[in-house]
């Protein structure tokens, strides 16, 4: 970081930084090149397993494999849902915005495991019942699920301030991840044509559990990779910013609560001097 | 300090007040709804019944676009003149704010649904008298629960640029259970002979008041976070 001029910086912006660059050590580059084709050689030796080492299903074929893959990215939807709803809690409780920048990486491959969730279901549904949707109840609880979390970036980038957009997408991230159950409450008063349960060989037990590897820990580099990259462009913001915008109090863009909060005091232009 | 009662009921009368005297927000909610009507009319087919699974569908749609418009409005009168600031700055609860704009919205919404409601029963004919109240406590739960989440990001994006879109899209999706579940309670009130496989009627009554307890508890948590002058 480039020495600051402390003596010419407003106090405030000491204040405002201090939220801004509390970090937590984002580690050692345990998610590097070698993670990712660690990742890479799981993913080729489930989907051998998939092709040649599960039989193939006697009713519905070759589609049925799309299985394997659908139900570990279901799971692992959920528990990236659920590290946005405990990045949002933890940000409405310290105010750091390395919370935000956490859910932020979450909420993206929530979204992102949604829509692979969603198009394996509609390419088993057009296997199955030969169509590509119905209203069947996990459709549409994925569907559903998918058009929650498709929101959540949008959501942040329609607020300009990091605060307020934290603050906002918190908010939401809490309430869409308590929503997640009436979801499926909802769901489940709709007619289904969904098999309740399958019954699985013991290879085809072994491969969907070997899936849950490499999906796992695709979720878990994607999210690290994410709130890494997240990170780093908010440090060099918070770097850049004050060397881009002399002080001269409400025009520089902050929002009427900073202003009016005092967080970003010094408003009144007397500061307005650059070095 | 006033009690919370007062506080609210207070705060309630303002806002009640300020649409008394313009009655612009409920003008336009109304006429907003009755051209939702008519557009699905015309694209529905003219003339065509409609049983009352596929009314409360229908109102389902003026019910919300009414309520995104409702929610922007009875939060836009804070902004006014930094009233909000004002506000803050009064010796009242923050809950009291929030639950003063909930009761306003639902009071608001509940008369959009007053007028809405006969003018789609026309268009559609609807046949209503089945299982009026059954129709009529479930469209109450859904906007109760509808607006707790609305009222809540209402105030959250009030002072974002996008506000009106940014309201809608961050309420469809959260409200869409509500959505589906009166829809399917209203389809087994409706039905001349239920599906034995479906939910029963209780049930999904309960689950409505349980999704209306989870909206109303979360957003009065939250609301005062979101909140800023």
């Amino acid at each position: 970081m480039p020495p600051a001029p402390t003596a010419q910086r407003p106090a405030d912006h000491a204040v405002a930084d201090e939220a801004n660059l509390a970090s937590p050590r984002v580690g050692p580059k345990l998610f590097g090149a070698w993670f990712w084709a660690l990742n890479a050689v799981l993913f080729a030796a489930v989907l051998a397993m998939a092709l040649w080492y599960a039989p193939i299903e006697k009713s519905m074929g070759l589609p049925q494999k799309i299985f394997y893959a659908h139900l570990p990215v279901a799971i692992n939807t959920f528990v990236a849902a659920f590290i946005v709803f405990i990045a949002s809690v933890g940000y409405l409780w310290q105010r750091q915005l390395w919370w935000d920048d956490l859910a932020d990486a979450a909420g993206k491959v929530t979204a992102l495991f949604c829509a692979i969730v969603l198009l394996t279901g509609m390419t088993w549904a057009r296997s199955a019942w030969q169509v590509w949707w119905t209203w069947s109840p996990r459709l549409t609880f994925s569907l559903v699920l998918l058009l929650l979390y498709v929101v959540y970036p949008m959501v942040r980038g329609a607020i300009e301030s990091p605060q307020r957009r934290a603050v906002v997408s918190a908010v939401y991230g809490v309430v869409a991840f308590l929503d997640v159950p009436l979801v499926y409450l909802s769901v489940k008063l709709m007619p289904d044509m969904h098999p309740s349960s399958i019954t699985l060989e013991p290879a085809m037990k072994h491969t969907l559990l070997a899936w849950f590897a490499p999906v796992t820990l695709m979720m878990i580099g994607l999210v690290h990779t994410n709130f890494r990259l997240n990170t780093a462009l908010r440090l060099r913001n918070a770097v850049d910013a004050p060397a881009r915008s002399p002080r001269t109090g409400p025009s520089t863009g902050r929002s009427r609560s900073e202003v009016a909060s005092g967080v970003g005091g010094g408003g009144s232009g007397s500061s307005g001097g650059v070095a | 300090m006033i009690p919370f009662p007062q506080q609210v009921l207070l705060l309630l009368g303002k806002d009640l007040r300020i649409e008394a005297r313009g009655r612009q927000t409920i003008q336009l909610v109304v006429v907003l709804g009755i051209l939702i009507m008519v557009v699905l009319g015309l694209g529905l087919g003219a003339g065509r019944p409609v049983d009352g699974f596929g009314a409360s569908a229908i109102l389902w749609v003026a019910y919300l676009f009414g309520g995104v418009l409702c929610f922007e409005r009875t939060m836009a009168w804070e902004r006014h003149d930094d009233a909000m600031a004002g506000l803050l700055a009064a010796p009242i609860s923050r809950s009291a704010i929030y639950i003063s704009k909930l009761l306003a919205n639902v009071a608001l919404m509940f008369t959009l649904a007053v007028i809405v409601t006969p003018v789609a029963v026309a268009l559609f004919r609807f046949d209503l008298s089945a299982a009026f109240g059954s129709f009529a406590m479930i469209m109450s739960l859904g906007m109760i629960g509808f607006a707790a989440i609305g009222t809540l990001f209402a105030a959250a994006v009030s002072s974002s640029r996008l506000q009106g879109g940014l309201l809608a899209m961050l309420v469809f999706p959260l409200c869409l259970p509500i959505v589906i579940m009166s829809t399917q309670v209203m389809r087994h009130a409706f039905a001349s002979q239920p599906d034995p496989a479906s939910a029963g009627w209780g049930s999904g009554i309960t689950m409505l008041a349980l999704a209306d307890i989870i909206y109303l508890a979360s957003s009065w948590i939250v609301f005062e976070l979101v909140l800023e002058p």
